[in-house]
């Protein structure tokens, strides 16, 4: 009898202190990696996911508690994305979330936790995140349109003056005309002849007519605003047809090394691309991200990594800085805020929640001039391009 | 040279591209009357492999050797273990038993070769351009045209000039009685699989230097060759051959007329055969 008493009290307590354990992790701060780790974009997901967790694992105590990271696969589609997020702010008062690889799916869970009074910081490309469709609720880490054409078009053709024709490939969709309507404007500056675009659409692999086209019209500069696979299968059909000794060629939205990885050097080489992160950037961060990456990952850092890494990172700082899990203090912490980023400093613009970090141009490298495996580029050029505060879109915040 | 003349050699070459792709579709259908979903899967996996050969022994032509046979071999496994249970069944099973395996077979590719893309190399002596007045054209691509000739000669001859040719059109039309008078149809029925998935798996090696290696590319490379396949009549050779032709050409023309709906005409020019021909221009009822 004593030892059935004893055995049940046993038990008891064990369930006590495993509730207790429970409740206690309940009360630590949850960020909700929204990513897609699987589907056509499976790729950017699943480095994206490294440096959210790397950002969590890393962070010591948060108010009180070591955080978690859990993670949400948008299987690289905006609707499954939109509901498993509904699911998570109804069902686990989720409050902070990061990452959304896509711009439609970024948009869409912008919205959503913008609604729920929650928190989101996010790399996407669409410029209306931080414009039209900005909201108290989304951040955003990269750099827009403007500054991606500005960062690589300008110092390109300081580079070549005698550059003055130019022809571009752009996917007929809202980023590639964003992309487009500010090249024409920096064409429209520097006096550059723009002689000829060819639209695609966002399902096109095939691009050898496209660069036909371009052939007819004897550039100077072939300008791909392309991007992901398209951009990828443009510049190695563009080097098939031997367009790299006939003009200079500029990808001005790459997706960074692991574009370089899958080209290769025999491709990149004597290529320029935009970049909104390289790995050989010489900041502390950026210095002791590499360090870490390659100590936990065996890998080098590239831009799906970073961009989740910092953007987890100054999530966590800003709900320290704040000292309270409350969305809206969390969101005021982040407005205006000021850190080192792999990028060098990074500022948080309050007025359109912008992060405001460089944009680089880089030329690819021949493979016997590589350092190490993954030294595919040298950086041209650096700098930091947004609109001015008063010609802003964006009127929600 | 005229932009237009341009254009039409350069869909003449992309026609012949397209043709590789859906021939070994078209004579899986022809021949089995077998709809075979993951035939964009194998084109995949045919790629991958052959970047695995490119890398270990740094030979391209090793690859285009080894890695169609590898697929037929991997696709003939495949027909005696699965593929074989389904061929008296309605398309739909055959789809999904299909869709199934184009699933692992991505899934596989993804986790043996990482989620990021591949390049190889077209051959050194297949590097340069060829140079026609002031029209550029890839060596490689003129390479790759002239061995989708060589190709569709043989599979013609193949099929239309050979006892095993005759003996397959006789196994699809009556595979009992063909079976009555000595023939062993089931291997008849899969060597031609694997003849049609190799097909697809060599397209996947030729076309890798053009167009990458990326793990979800299964779905639009079935994609294009159903529509070429559906434009040339289903199951019909001369139909894959024109087809794809057809494709290229509307593909490459409209580049320079429509460029944004260059992609989607490929789909129009399927509707307006449908319209006149439903069977396809080389279709059987």
């Amino acid at each position: 009898m004593t030892n059935k008493y004893i055995k049940c009290t046993a038990l008891a307590i064990s369930v006590a202190s495993l509730s207790g354990a429970t409740l206690a992790q309940d009360d630590a701060v949850t960020i909700y990696g929204v990513k897609s780790m699987s589907g056509a974009f499976a790729s950017y997901g699943k480095y994206a996911d490294m440096g959210s967790k790397l950002a969590v694992d890393q962070y010591g105590e948060l108010l009180g508690e070591k955080p978690n990271y859990k993670v949400i696969d948008t299987e690289g589609n905006a609707g499954k994305a939109l509901r498993k997020v509904q699911e998570a702010i109804s069902q686990k008062d989720a409050k902070f979330f990061d990452g959304g690889t896509l711009s439609s799916t970024s948009l869409a869970i912008g919205k959503e936790v913008n609604k729920s009074g929650g928190v989101f910081i996010t790399p996407a490309g669409a410029d209306e995140l931080t414009g039209v469709d900005c909201n108290a609720s989304t951040f955003r880490w990269s750099v827009p349109t403007y500054g991606a054409i500005r960062e690589t078009v300008i110092p390109l053709f300081k580079e070549h003056p005698e550059k003055k024709r130019w022809y571009t490939i752009t996917p007929q969709y809202v980023f590639g005309e964003a992309l487009l309507s500010n090249a024409e404007t920096v064409f429209e500056e520097l006096g550059i002849e723009h002689v000829g675009n060819s639209y695609h659409s966002l399902q096109e692999q095939e691009f050898s007519g496209y660069l036909t086209n371009a052939m007819a019209s004897q550039p100077d500069v072939l300008l791909i605003l392309n991007f992901g696979a398209q951009s990828s299968n443009t510049l190695r059909q563009a080097i098939n047809f031997g367009l790299k000794n006939q003009m200079t060629i500029l990808v001005t939205w790459s997706s960074g090394l692991e574009q370089f990885q899958e080209l290769s050097a025999s491709v990149t080489e004597d290529v320029y691309f935009g970049a909104q992160y390289w790995h050989t950037v010489d900041t502390p961060l950026n210095n002791q991200l590499v360090k870490d990456v390659k100590d936990v990952y065996g890998i080098t850092p590239n831009y799906p990594l970073a961009a989740d890494y910092i953007s987890t990172k100054i999530l966590l700082d800003a709900i320290a800085q704040a000292g309270t899990t409350d969305p809206t203090a969390v969101a005021n912490a982040l407005e205006g805020k000021s850190y080192e980023g792999p990028t060098g400093t990074e500022t948080v613009r309050a007025a359109d929640h912008q992060v405001l970090k460089n944009y680089y141009l880089l030329k690819g490298k021949a493979a016997s001039k590589m350092n190490d495996s993954d030294d595919y580029a040298d950086i041209v050029s650096y700098g930091k391009s947004f609109p001015d505060e008063s010609s802003l879109e964006c009127s929600g915040i | 040279m005229n932009l237009y003349l341009f254009q039409a050699l350069n869909g003449i070459g992309l026609g012949m591209i397209y043709f590789l792709i859906s021939v070994g579709l078209t004579i899986i259908f022809g021949l089995l009357n077998f709809v075979n979903f993951a035939h964009g899967a194998f084109y995949l996996l045919g790629a991958y492999l052959s970047y695995t050969a490119v890398v270990v022994t740094g030979n391209y032509w090793v690859a285009l050797i080894i890695a169609p046979i590898m697929i037929a071999l991997i696709a003939w496994v495949c027909e005696r273990t699965l593929i074989k249970r389904v061929y008296h069944l309605p398309h739909t099973y055959q789809i999904l038993v299909t869709l199934g395996v184009a699933l692992i077979i991505q899934e596989l590719c993804v986790s043996i070769w990482g989620p990021i893309g591949k390049h190889i190399s077209p051959p050194d002596s297949l590097k340069g351009v060829f140079q026609l007045g002031d029209f550029f054209y890839p060596q490689y691509r003129l390479f790759v045209i002239g061995f989708a000739a060589v190709v569709a000669i043989l599979v013609w001859l193949l099929l239309d000039k050979t006892k095993f040719g005759a003996l397959v059109r006789a196994g699809s039309e009556d595979a009992e009685t063909v079976s009555l008078l000595g023939t062993h149809t089931h291997r008849l029925f899969s060597i031609t699989f694997a003849l049609g998935v190799g097909l697809a798996g060599l397209a996947g090696v030729l076309a890798a230097p053009i167009r990458g290696i990326h793990p979800f590319v299964g779905p639009e490379i079935l994609g294009i060759a159903f529509v070429v396949v559906v434009i040339g009549g289903m199951g019909s050779f001369t139909g894959a051959l024109v087809g794809g032709l057809l494709v290229g050409l509307v593909q490459s023309l409209m580049t320079t007329i429509w460029p944004q709906g260059a992609s989607l005409m490929i789909y129009g020019a399927m509707a307006f055969v449908i319209l006149l021909r439903p069977y396809g221009l080389f279709g059987r009822a």
